[in-house]
Order: structure tokens, then C-alpha cells, then sequence
């Protein structure tokens, strides 16, 4: 085609064209059998492409099933966070009101004992959120296999 | 969830904890997305995998994504990444039978009859070969245009944003490819 029209002609076929080009671009298609038969082939070959449905369902349940296992592990994180800042207020609490024995704290066996007993309370809790999150992973990575098969048999 | 939600709220959302958002992403460009990697793949299993692999690595990593962008340029940007990925992996595009390989589909078959009815079946089929055959012809570069024009929705400036190529280019490309389909498919194409 050697009118020169080709790329103002995908412009004006997709849509893009503003108004000032369209009309110029009809007005030159009154006279260009060439560019009137390349409009007529883009339109058929589109009309032949239509977009499918997508995958099947067992492509989309394997990504909702990932999707649903790593919101789970925000709402995780959110809690995690949650009783770090409890714990660190005990602790705060803890020396706020130590007082004017703050400088017996170190031989102040009473409080000593309580904090020994805040200490173990927080590696506790730690314990049990490693725990947790060590489930998650777990259950994350069987998602993840659940996944690939799902896809291979898919 | 309403779904009259952008996609980049939707994005928002799911990175907020709600995964039925990205339900409702899927359903809004399955197809789309979904058509494009079986063109390009030429087997629907391939295009089962990387569609699989497109959405979870937003799963996996939601922040890739971001609000300030188009959703529909990082879906495909990813999509395309991930098909050039497997194609290097597979060392070269599989070349799959028009009509498939008795197995799998080939593209031809995912090719619309244009007109319905048993007596023009032979014709449509005649024509959707036709159409293959000319998409065939195309050069990569075309048929990468004009699959990413078709089915991603994006203009050809967000197109040529999208490759990092001058407008000018991608514009070019398109105005050959629609000249090679003109004269492989022939006036009989009106």
C-alpha cells in the first residue's frame, strides 16, 4: 500500500483516532481500494479472535487457594504485631513503676523474680508464634504442591 | 465486594486481606488475558500455566504491582515476560499444527466460524484456515503487536510504553502486519 495511510489506518480501526483524523482518514478510504480492503481484513481476522473464557476451573480454584492462604498470613501478621506491642507495654509498664527503687533494681529480688517471669512469658509467646508460623509455611507449601499438580492434571 | 471497582482498588483490597478481590480481577480479564497466551503459546496447557503463574506471582508478591499503574499493562507486561521466559526455557517456540496435533488444540481451532450454520462449514473452515494462515505469515514482531492491541485493550502509546519502543515503531509494525493480512486474505476478506 503506497498511500501512506497504513499507521493512521490502525489508529482510526482501533479507536484511537481523533476526530479531525477520522474524518481524514474516511474522507481518503472514499478513493483507496487498498486501504478499504486492509480495514475489511482487520475487521474479519478480529471477528475470528474472540477472547475465549479463560482457563479451566481448576486453574482459577488453584490460584484463589494461594490467594486465600497468603491474605490468611496478613491477617497472621497483623496479630503478630499485635502482641509484640502488648508484651512491650508489660515490659514499659514494668519499669514505670519501678520508682525510686530503680537504682535497687538490680538486687530487688522481687522484681527481678517478676521480670524473670515477664522474660519466660514472652519467650512463650514466641515459641508459639515460631510454632504457628512454621505451620503456615508448611501449609503454604502444600498449597503450593496442591497447586502444581492441580495444574498438571488441569 | 462490588464490582464496579477499579482493578487498582481490587489490587488494594486483596493487599489489604480480602482475596475475593482477585477473584473478581481474574473474572474481569480471564478471557483477554486468557486468549492472548494461547495465541502466543499456540497450546492451551501452556496458556493454563503461565496464566497460573501471572496471577500468583501478584499473590506472592503484591507490591510488584502498583496502584499508579494501568493493571492491564502489568497483567500483559508480565504475561509476556513470563511466555518469553518459557520459550527460552523450551529453547524455541513449539511449533504446534494449525489444527493441533491430535492431542492438543492448535490455534486454528480456537479461530471463530464467522458465519453459523452446517451449510457454510466447509467455508468457514476454509476461512478460518485462511486467517491462520495469514496471522501465520506475520513476522514475531507483528503478531506480537497485533495479539497485544487485540486483547490486552491498551492503546498503542501504552503499547510501545509497555515494550519501551517509539510509538512510531509500534505503529509501523501494526500498518505492516494489516497490509500482509489485506493481501494474503485478498479482497474476498469484505
Amino acid at each position: 500500500m503506497n498511500c501512506g495511510y497504513g499507521e493512521k489506518l490502525a489508529l482510526y480501526f482501533y479507536g484511537e483516532a481523533a476526530p479531525a483524523l477520522r474524518a481524514e482518514v474516511e474522507g481518503h478510504m472514499k478513493d483507496c481500494a487498498d486501504c478499504r480492503a486492509e480495514l475489511a481484513a482487520l475487521a474479519r481476522v478480529s471477528a475470528a479472535l474472540p477472547a475465549p473464557e479463560g482457563p479451566g476451573p481448576a486453574v482459577l480454584a488453584a490460584v484463589m487457594a494461594a490467594a486465600r492462604a497468603a491474605r490468611r498470613g496478613v491477617v497472621f501478621g497483623w496479630r503478630e504485631a499485635l502482641l509484640s506491642g502488648a508484651l512491650a507495654s508489660v515490659l514499659a509498664g514494668v519499669f514505670a513503676f519501678s520508682g525510686p527503687a530503680r537504682t535497687e533494681l538490680a538486687w530487688n529480688s522481687g522484681l527481678d523474680s517478676g521480670l524473670d517471669s515477664v522474660e519466660y512469658s514472652v519467650y512463650q509467646a514466641q515459641d508459639e508464634l515460631s510454632a504457628s508460623a512454621g505451620d503456615w509455611d508448611y501449609r503454604y507449601s502444600e498449597l503450593e504442591d496442591e497447586s502444581s499438580n492441580a495444574a498438571e492434571n488441569a | 465486594m462490588p464490582e464496579e471497582l477499579t482493578d487498582a482498588q481490587l489490587v488494594a483490597a486483596f493487599k489489604g486481606g480480602d482475596a475475593e478481590a482477585l477473584g473478581l480481577l481474574m473474572e474481569r480479564h480471564k478471557g483477554p488475558l486468557y486468549g492472548y497466551l494461547l495465541r502466543l503459546t499456540g497450546r492451551a496447557d501452556a496458556a493454563d500455566d503461565l496464566f497460573q503463574e501471572v496471577f500468583l506471582k501478584l499473590v506472592r508478591n503484591p507490591g510488584s504491582y502498583s496502584e499508579k499503574e494501568k493493571f492491564a499493562a502489568w497483567l500483559f507486561t508480565v504475561a509476556r515476560n513470563a511466555a518469553m521466559d518459557r520459550f527460552r526455557r523450551e529453547g524455541a517456540r513449539a511449533e504446534v499444527p494449525l489444527e493441533g496435533d491430535g492431542e492438543k488444540p492448535g490455534p486454528a481451532d480456537f479461530t471463530a466460524s464467522p458465519e453459523p450454520g452446517p451449510a457454510a462449514a466447509a467455508e468457514n473452515a476454509e476461512l478460518a484456515s485462511r486467517i491462520e494462515r495469514a496471522l501465520a505469515a506475520l513476522s514475531e514482531d507483528q503478531r506480537e503487536i497485533f495479539y497485544l492491541r487485540h486483547y490486552s485493550g491498551l492503546s498503542f502509546k501504552e503499547i510501545a510504553e509497555m515494550l519501551g519502543l517509539p510509538i512510531g515503531t509500534v505503529l509501523a509494525r501494526m500498518s505492516r502486519a494489516g497490509e500482509k493480512l489485506r493481501k494474503i486474505l485478498g479482497p474476498g476478506a469484505q
